[in-house]
């Protein structure tokens, strides 16, 4: 299939997932000129530098994906599909919905193979192979790559705020928009927000949001296990709040939706996701603070944006820095965890002498 | 006051009378709340009203609280005895404080007795006390063995004392009780794969705990038909102990898929996590436990662990699961705290 056909089935099947941006033909096509100038349009040889050069697609594309969000699985897919590659997906065991019915909606010919169960002629016929999730996931696909094919690694990262400002509805409802969406299960979503000045003051005033701004979205499915371990979790820090200075937590009431912990100590701490903001006070050195999860940094939301806080931020470790109540909406052009979103899946072929 | 309560408490685990639950919990609960300075700011912060009607309504610390807290109803200075938990999870560990032992024995041996569990014969898959001063189960087996020394399989050293097991195993004339850790039943089986390992006729093997810590994780059924084919009793002779170092008492049960019971001084609720209330009947919710023996630190403790009420009064114990959190991208700090710790 064609570039521009391949850019119009994926527009047309991206068309129900909000979340993925702003996939419009320009806009790809726009994605695609800053990435790879020519190369995927025109198939003929592109002067680079003294040499010409082409690209093609590693084709196949072997993507093992985790089950926290659908949104990494589906811009892989949609980066191989646009690429030209074949695509093999193999789901987590939970699945994911979201994916099926983006795959359903593309037509045959381009249409990803899913499977919950990795067959081994995948892991062994892939030209590239892309692995999300944990570090011991990660090492157990890499032992069986070989030399020969791509490994493309985005293990679980780390997404926090800094914050400057004061607590207003605004401040409040991107912090809303940047923690709930899939049930703040993302790379992108953050665990917790440094806040500089009255920190305290500033917990209470978000938690004052919280209600409203939960309203806004559908209540996540957890199977009772996890409540019950969100609710330890909760009552731990009721606990805390209860006997240690500064700890100061508001939560959703007859419900785990959400719950803000105010927590004096900048010290880093475990966040079990699903709706918890941690709210910190800020660092005297914010870098040396986060000196230990540096090379964990996915996404730094800040506010203000500013020099001064974009600088920190970039010395601290963060991968990419956006406005509080952005972080869940990169541009489509961003680099994932740093690299080439377009150019990591294809190769090139240099031809001197012509 | 104190020692009217704990006479009254002590009463009432030698004659339980089912009416005069309530007012004794909420006497200790009075109790507690005016001794116990850190459980007082906690009823503050909950909002408790300073009169409660029920002792459905007492607030229960988290089990954590123990880590993070002294928690007594007495002064310092009167501290006699320190229990600890294992602190296999890396957070350090929770400390039980007790200014006398009378009530812990009483509701040890009460509730052993109160289930008809057989006290003759009885070896320990556990350290004496003296090699183990913080352990709450090596004293619990003391207490039921008169602390004699030839009733402890385990050495000093950690490992199992051979000849002390080999003497026990070998006299088949009566009747024995094995009670130790699930891991040191493990342990048993693993030691000595090949010995023969037969109970004598009408023996009884309690287990406890879980495998925290040890990496291993076996299920209860797989466990049971283990013991029961390498012990050679049946399964509904192996018995679970469900206790804490948290508590001063323990729930029991027996065989696959049975409810726990408390002896008549406990009460336990299933809490529906969600919203933090009593469960409805049949659901998975997390066990909420009040011990009147917990006279000296606090009576009411929510666990972790998940439960389901039964039509029978008692509870099926699930446990928790301990890969539930973290999930997604918190692994990432969780993994990093782990290695800092």
């Amino acid at each position: 299939m064609k570039l521009d056909d391949r850019i119009a089935a994926v527009v047309s099947a991206a068309a129900g997932f909000s979340w993925l941006g702003d996939l419009t033909a320009e806009n790809i096509a726009r994605w695609i000129e800053l990435e790879l100038g020519q190369y995927l349009s025109d198939p003929r040889l592109q002067t680079y530098g003294s040499q010409h050069c082409l690209t093609f697609p590693l084709s196949p594309i072997l993507h093992i994906v985790s089950g926290n969000t659908p949104h990494a699985a589906l811009q892989s897919l949609i980066r191989g599909v646009i690429v030209g590659a074949t695509n093999w997906m193999k789901l987590p065991q939970e699945g994911l919905p979201e994916v099926d019915t983006f795959v359903r909606a593309l037509p045959k010919e381009i249409r990803p193979e899913l499977a919950g169960d990795l067959h081994q002629c995948w892991m062994e016929e892939a030209e590239a192979i892309v692995v999300f999730g944990s570090d011991e996931t990660i090492q157990e696909f890499s032992r069986w790559a070989r030399p020969t094919q791509r490994f493309l690694a985005h293990g679980h990262k780390i997404s926090l705020g800094l914050i400057w400002s004061r607590c207003d509805p605004h401040i409040a409802e991107g912090i809303a928009r940047d923690v709930f969406p899939f049930d703040q299960l993302g790379c992108l979503s953050p665990q917790f927000f440094f806040v500089a000045g009255d920190s305290a003051e500033f917990a209470s005033q978000l938690s004052k949001c919280m209600e409203k701004q939960r309203l806004n979205l559908v209540a996540p499915v957890r199977d009772r296990g996890l409540a019950a371990a969100l609710r330890a979790f909760r009552e731990e820090w009721k606990f805390r709040a209860a006997t240690e200075p500064g700890v100061f937590l508001w939560d959703s009431l007859a419900n785990l939706d959400w719950v803000v912990i105010h927590d004096p100590n900048p010290g880093l701490v475990t966040n079990p996701l699903h709706g918890t903001i941690f709210i910190k006070a800020m660092p005297s050195d914010p870098e040396l603070a986060l000196s230990p999860i540096r090379r964990l940094i996915s996404t730094i939301g800040l506010s203000p944006v500013n020099l001064e806080s974009v600088s920190l931020a970039i010395r601290s470790g963060a991968q990419r820095t956006c406005q509080i109540g952005q972080m869940q909406n990169p541009p489509l052009t961003w680099h994932h965890d740093g690299w080439p979103a377009l150019g990591s899946f294809v190769r090139y072929v240099d031809v001197e002498g012509l | 006051m104190t020692t009217s309560l704990e006479t009254d408490v002590l009463r009432f685990l030698s004659q339980p009378e089912e009416g005069k639950f309530e007012s004794l919990a909420l006497a200790i609960f009075n109790h507690q709340r005016r001794e116990n300075p850190v459980y007082a700011k906690y009823c503050e912060f909950l909002e408790t009203p300073e009169r409660i009607d029920s002792w459905k309504r007492i607030p229960a610390v988290p089990q954590i609280a123990f880590k993070r807290s002294d928690i007594r109803s007495f002064s310092v200075e009167e501290t006699t005895t320190e229990f600890r938990t294992s602190g296999t999870t890396g957070e350090g560990y929770g400390k039980h404080f007790f200014p006398s032992l009378r009530l812990y024995e009483a509701a040890v041996v009460r509730g052993w007795d109160y289930f008809r569990l057989p006290r003759h014969r009885l070896i320990l898959l556990m350290q004496h006390p003296d090699e183990a001063p913080f352990s709450s189960l090596s004293r619990m087996g003391g207490i039921l063995t008169n602390f004699r020394r030839d009733r402890f399989a385990i050495a000093k050293n950690g490992g199992f004392d051979l000849d002390q097991l080999r003497e026990q195993l070998l006299n088949r004339e009566a009747a024995l009780t094995l009670f130790g850790t699930a891991l040191a039943f493990l342990n048993l089986l693993e030691v000595f794969p090949a010995r023969c390992l037969e109970l004598p006729h009408g023996s009884v093997a309690i287990e406890t705990g879980g495998f925290k810590g040890s990496g291993r994780e076996i299920g209860k059924r797989a466990l049971y038909e283990q013991l029961s084919v390498r012990l050679g009793v049946a399964t509904d002779s192996i018995w679970n102990e469900y206790g804490m170092t948290e508590l001063s008492s323990q729930f029991y049960s027996s065989g696959i898929g049975r409810s726990h019971r408390a002896p008549p001084w406990m009460r336990f609720q299933v809490i529906d996590p969600d919203t933090n209330e009593e469960a409805s009947p049949g659901k998975i919710g997390l066990l909420r436990i009040i011990d009147l023996a917990n006279l000296w630190s606090v009576l009411a403790v929510l666990t972790q662990d998940l439960a389901i009420a039964q039509p029978d009064g008692g509870f099926l114990l699930l446990g928790r699961d301990p890969d539930v959190l973290p999930r997604g991208c918190s692994r990432a700090m969780d993994e990093l705290m782990r290695s800092a710790r």
